[in-house]
């Protein structure tokens, strides 16, 4: 009885550390609140309908496709946004009313031109691709549940944790084993020093800010499989979803992340399995607790160095 | 240092204000290469603010920093690391969560281009870091800390090196062993300023001293002079010292 809702959470622990990546990477490099992190999370689930609904393809290929247009797009609201931001009084307050703003229209836009129809892609056409190429490889079954230590999931669930994993793996990959991870690591220790050594610290962060906002927007093109639909106001949910996991990580700390997806995960399985009718206060609950007992979260990183 | 040198840097009549205060009021002097200058002054006297001015932490809000006959006032910090100006800072700031080594690796990349850079081993040895080269900047002590702060600086191959409080903490050992670093950093041409709290420190490595207070120069000379004027020892030694 309990191997499922273990199992579960951990398939939907390792999805939900992919929705909180992008918030905690680019508070932990720039010190800004994203509140518009959900929305951009939406807007990837968006190129996923777009994907499958018009192009007719299999949503796996939104992936690629959500993380390029929303790198390019959060290099250019870096561009316009951030510089001025960063030279206020109090950038941190400021930019929860930014984008604070900025999730408003976003939702206010979106809804004008979908509606507030809730929004779905019928399971089995996640990964539809992989499986015609097995067929005709004449290894592939059809693309029903995955059976894990006897109990069966959708296989939407295996795919988007599998492809959760593999997005976090290249974000220790960009943070650890490329240069501009290593600047990227530098200015997030200190952005002072940074600018002293030499780095462009805005040309470091806008890179940082694409990448946030990209792993947000794969996350949405998992949404629909994860969640069974998604609307406009999606975005809201999506982003305190969001700040549970990534406080409970560890705020400023991306890989923490990680930790946070999966308790937060094994959590909410728990709780939709024996609560459910309780699953809704499952975030609250979490960040209360979690700023009450260990407030610099499960990882004990400081969010500030004097 | 050559008193004739033409000068590699001119702060001319700097004006910072933070609200209604004046950190800087009209300050200007100059600096050439291969000279020591220190600047000394009571707390709150601006120094630091000259420096994060230079050094293009904060923009002025009137006056000119010229930098090799260019204007570099209000240029980003980056782009003057580039141009051959670095700086360390009063409380060290190294990357903390890099080791020491990736610290001076990521610096050694920037800085001015035309001149090779020396390698990471030797930055390591020549300032006593190489025990500790793979550990990460957190565990450093607060001596080492300085230290790699100041190979961060140097690795970028600066022409004018800013120095803010580098001597505070450091044991009459490391004293003496830095300002003999100091010393042979200028003799190789490199222009350095001095923020100094230690008298006796300024005395051992400064050509010339600049005596700050509220935002402006009271006095331009040898330290030996400073001690002697009433308005210095009134703002800045204290009374005890005018006997």
């Amino acid at each position: 009885m309990l191997a499922y809702p273990l199992i579960a959470g951990l398939l939907f622990g390792l999805y939900f550390s992919l929705v909180g990546i992008g918030l905690n990477l680019v508070f932990g490099v720039m010190r800004i609140v994203n509140l518009a992190h959900g929305d951009f999370l939406m807007l990837g689930a968006f190129v996923g309908f777009g994907v499958f609904y018009l192009a007719g393809l299999d949503p796996l290929l939104a992936v690629p496709l959500a993380f390029a247009i929303f790198v390019l797009v959060g290099i250019f609201l870096y561009g316009i946004l951030i510089p001025r931001l960063q030279q206020s009084v109090n950038p941190e307050m400021l930019s929860i009313i930014l984008f604070f703003g900025l999730s408003q229209v976003i939702e206010a836009v979106m809804t004008i031109m979908f509606g507030t129809s809730e929004r779905s892609i019928p399971s089995r056409e996640l990964g539809s691709l992989i499986s015609k190429i097995g067929k005709l490889l004449g290894a592939s079954p059809e693309g029903g549940p995955v059976v894990i230590l006897g109990q069966s999931f959708p296989a939407a669930w295996v795919i988007s944790a599998i492809t959760s994993v593999a997005a976090i793996f290249l974000v220790y990959v960009y943070l650890y084993r490329t240069r501009l991870g290593t600047l990227t690591r530098a200015v997030m220790s200190r952005r002072d020093e940074a600018l002293a050594t030499g780095i462009n610290v805005d040309r470091v962060c806008a890179a940082a800010f694409g990448i946030g906002l990209a792993l947000a927007a794969i996350a949405g093109v998992f949404a629909p499989f994860m969640f069974g639909s998604v609307t406009p106001a999606f975005g809201a949910d999506a982003t305190v979803t969001s700040f549970v996991i990534v406080v409970l990580g560890s705020l400023g700390n991306p890989l923490g992340t990680a930790l946070g997806g999966v308790v937060y995960g094994v959590c909410y399985m728990l709780v939709q399995t024996y609560l459910s009718s309780w699953a809704d206060l499952l975030p609250y609950v979490l960040l209360i607790l979690i700023l009450l007992l260990r407030p610099s979260g499960l990882l004990g990183r400081q969010v500030r160095v004097a | 240092m050559s008193p004739d040198a033409v000068p590699i840097l001119k702060v001319n009549d700097l004006l910072k204000r933070f609200g209604g205060f004046h950190a800087l009021d009209g300050l200007t002097f100059h600096v050439s290469p291969g000279e020591i200058l220190g600047l000394v002054g009571p707390n709150g006297s601006g120094k630091t603010t000259a420096i994060n001015v230079i050094s293009g932490l904060y923009a002025p809000d009137r006056g000119d920093v010229v930098f090799d006959g260019v204007s570099v006032g209000g240029m980003a910090s980056h782009k003057l690391v580039h141009r051959g100006i670095n700086r360390t800072f009063q409380i060290p700031k190294p990357f903390l969560s890099l080791t020491v080594r990736e610290n001076i690796a990521v610096a050694l990349a920037y800085g001015r281009a035309e001149v090779t850079p020396p390698s990471t081993a030797e930055l390591l040895v020549d300032f006593h870091l190489d025990a500790v080269a793979d550990r990460p900047a957190s565990e450093l002590n607060s001596a080492q800390q300085k230290m790699l702060d100041l190979v961060r600086a140097l690795a970028t191959r600066p022409r004018l090196l800013l120095l803010d409080e580098l001597a505070a903490g450091l044991n009459p050992t490391e004293l003496d062993w830095i300002a003999g670093r100091i010393k042979t950093l200028a003799k190789s041409g490199m222009a350095i300023i001095v923020v100094e709290h230690l008298m006796g420190f300024i005395e051992q490595i400064t050509d010339r001293v600049i005596v700050m207070n509220a935002g402006k120069e009271i006095f331009e000379g040898t330290l030996a002079v400073a001690v002697k004027v009433p308005e210095v020892i009134e703002v800045f030694l204290g009374g005890e010292h005018a006997a």
